[in-house]
């Protein structure tokens, strides 16, 4: 019971262990399939944008080389038809100026750069101005932030993605999109320059995993799963203790039944060995008064008198043994008994003397039941006592040829149980005498199995056959008669 | 009971003691046969309340009784000093009981059945025995009675003697001239009643280192 008690909590205990253990790895796991994920998030926007603002580059050099023709209408005017991120673009012919300080001051700063510069910067409202110096004219772009991101190839859904991508300059920050940022968790960032020198913005993503989205239903199945695995070890613990307890129970029972034969033995010697004491000292005392010369006849005569007597007494004694230790009628306890269950329930208890020979037993047992009529101790004594003997038996051949067959079967209003053997046989002498109280070839046996076992089964009403099994070995069948009704039924 | 004929008064007395009627009658009959007086006991308690510890004998006692034990009945006579030699006899004798048996002082240990010639056999050696260690007591007793009849000085001179010392030595270890010694034992040997010297010292060098 205490044992019962410690492996629950030893259950118990290494359940809570594996769980945790399981959780945090597949926690690691999650958290890592999510950075990986932002990450490569991050490197696609940042990748798309640094093409766009290149493309700004490309569009400003080309408005440079392709100089307007004199009095010609303004072509690079079509250019926010076809461009939705340049809202406007603006000309500054030479020897005009710009109308903004700023345009002048940036358009300084590209010549001295030989490459667009920014002017005017205002994140707030999601606008920026490029300026190209050239010759003769010079050009400013007005850029929309919100329509140079390419929304059609974005990674990500801008309303829902918990991801938050912003664009940094100088302290002003444009917002990508928002993301959800929560507290708590893990945070991941992402931070890098765009790659081109006339927008040096830098793309800045944050990534807020929350508690709520460790893998909780994965956890949970792992948890579950490592109970069940738990509770089936426990459970088959509990199995083995059950079966060590209904071993010690049988081993005792066979100690007992010894020590009885012993008691028996000792008392049997005893009432019989004064009666015979008797008789042998009479009539060895009248042997020696016969050689008198001349023989006292009357006292020879009570002697052998006495002799008589005490030989009568030794049968008596022989006579109340036999009624004292008579097996009560089996005749009267017979009750219908399923053959494979029985089969089942000695092969069982038997498993750890069959693995100790290395000897699987091979069954041939039919799908449906095959009720007999039998007491169930008697039929279990009968099955156990020839699957020892078979293992008994193949102890003397070597373990690649051990081979042990149970077959059940019913045939002419019998239920048959066989057991067949590959071990050495048995000659036609020993065959004759196999029955026999007392006879035995093993140098331990009592020679009281077989003989049990044939004295059982005719008390039920059956037999039990002893053959020789081609090419080799033994085999034994009980018959018993079928039982009238079904398994269930008491007849 | 017993059953040992008119002219048999003399011979040795055997004492069976079991319980068992039939067996004693049986066995009391087997031991006659050879001349034997037998006197069969049903109760171990009256026998050793009663019987002659005096007779020249053995005794045959079994060893599973009601009431006391064989076994029991062994250690009381050995422990009162009763000299007649024990035969236990067993139903069925284990090795560790047959050990007990002898540790205690039985004489011999038989299992029943019991064939006439090696009980007749074993009741035979025990008398022998008996007859023996007997003679030999009652020789101890005249020897000492003997011995005490010496004066202080002779017993100084047979201790010399014993311990092989020529008159002319004992004479100078005693301070007292040959002569004087040769007297002493002259004295000593009537006394004594021993013809030669080797008879001397077979009677009573014992005597003298038990008495020093």
């Amino acid at each position: 019971m205490r044992k019962a008690q410690q492996h629950r909590w030893i259950g118990l205990l290494l359940w809570g262990l594996i769980t945790a253990l399981g959780g945090v790895a597949l926690a690691r796991m999650e958290l890592a399939r999510q950075r990986e994920a932002f990450e490569t998030d991050a490197r696609i926007v940042h990748r798309l944008l640094s093409q766009r603002v290149v493309q700004h580059d490309a569009v400003m050099a080309t408005l440079a080389l392709l100089q307007p023709v004199p009095n010609a209408s303004q072509p690079e005017q079509r250019l926010t038809s076809l461009y939705p991120q340049i809202l406007s673009v603006q000309r500054r012919d030479s020897g005009a100026s710009w109308p903004d300080e700023r345009l002048r001051v940036a358009e300084t700063l590209s010549r001295a750069l030989r490459r667009p510069a920014l002017a005017d910067v205002d994140f707030a409202r999601g606008r920026y101005q490029l300026v190209l110096a050239a010759e003769p004219a010079s050009f400013a772009l007005q850029m929309d932030l919100r329509a140079v991101v390419p929304w059609s190839e974005w990674p990500m859904a801008p309303e829902t993605s918990p991801v938050r991508v912003s664009l940094a300059y100088e302290g002003q920050d444009w917002v990508v999109q928002s993301g959800r940022l929560g507290e708590g968790g893990w945070r991941f960032g992402f931070h890098k320059h765009l790659a081109a020198d006339s927008q040096p913005f830098d793309v800045v993503a944050s990534r807020q995993v929350g508690w709520r989205e460790l893998p909780w239903a994965w956890m949970l199945t792992w948890a579950s799963l490592v109970a069940a695995v738990l509770a089936g070890w426990l459970a088959w613990l509990r199995q083995r203790a059950a079966r060590r307890r209904a071993e010690e129970l049988l081993r005792l029972g066979q100690v007992a039944r010894l020590n009885t034969l012993g008691e028996l033995a000792a008392g049997m010697a005893h009432e019989l060995n004064q009666p015979l004491t008797a008789l042998l000292a009479n009539t060895q005392a009248c042997t020696r008064l016969l050689g008198e010369e001349p023989p006292d006849l009357p006292v020879i005569r009570g002697a052998m008198a006495q002799a008589v007597e005490q030989a009568r007494r030794a049968s008596s004694v022989v006579n109340r043994l036999r009624r004292a230790v008579e097996r009560p009628d089996l005749a009267a306890q017979l009750q219908a008994v399923e053959l494979q269950q029985a089969v089942r329930n000695a092969l069982y208890l038997l498993e750890p003397e069959f693995k100790r020979r290395e000897v699987a037993p091979a069954l041939a047992l039919p799908t449906a039941p095959v009720a007999v009529l039998a007491e169930p101790v008697a039929l279990e004594q009968i099955i156990h006592n020839l699957l020892m003997n078979a293992l008994q038996a193949l102890e003397q051949v070597p373990v690649k040829e051990r081979q042990v067959t149970v077959t059940v079967q019913a045939e002419g209003g019998q239920g048959g149980i066989t057991v067949t053997d590959s071990g050495p046989g048995m000659t036609d002498e020993v065959l004759a005498r196999l029955f026999e109280p007392f006879f035995t070839t093993r140098e331990a046996g009592l020679g009281l199995g077989l003989s049990l076992c044939e004295t059982l089964a005719t008390g039920m009403g059956g037999s039990l056959k002893a053959a020789q099994h081609a090419p080799r070995g033994a085999e034994f069948r009980l018959s018993l008669p079928l039982a009238p009704v079904a398994p269930e039924g008491r007849p | 009971m017993n059953t040992g004929g008119p002219g048999a008064v003399l011979s040795p007395l055997i004492h069976l003691i079991d319980d068992d009627e039939a067996v004693r009658t049986s066995l009391a009959l087997l031991i006659s046969t050879v001349g034997l007086r037998v006197q069969a006991w049903p109760d171990p308690q009256v026998f050793m309340a009663g019987f002659d510890r005096q007779t020249i004998g053995a005794i045959v006692l079994d060893v599973r009784m009601p009431g006391t034990s064989g076994l029991t009945v062994l250690d009381t006579l050995m422990a009162q000093g009763v000299d007649q030699p024990v035969i236990m006899l067993t139903g069925h004798g284990t090795v560790e009981m047959c050990r007990r048996a002898f540790k205690a002082g039985a004489a011999e240990f038989l299992e029943k059945p019991v064939d006439d010639e090696a009980l007749l056999e074993a009741l035979q050696n025990a008398v022998r025995q008996h007859v023996k260690s007997r003679e030999r007591s009652q020789a101890d007793r005249h020897a000492q009675d003997r011995y005490a009849q010496l004066s202080a000085r002779e017993r100084e001179v047979l201790g010399l003697i014993v311990a092989g010392l020529t008159n002319k030595e004992i004479g100078r270890a005693l301070d007292v001239s040959p002569r004087t010694v040769e007297s002493h034992r002259a004295n000593l040997f009537a006394k004594l009643e021993a013809d030669s010297l080797a008879q001397l010292i077979r009677h009573y060098a014992a005597l003298v280192e038990d008495n020093p």
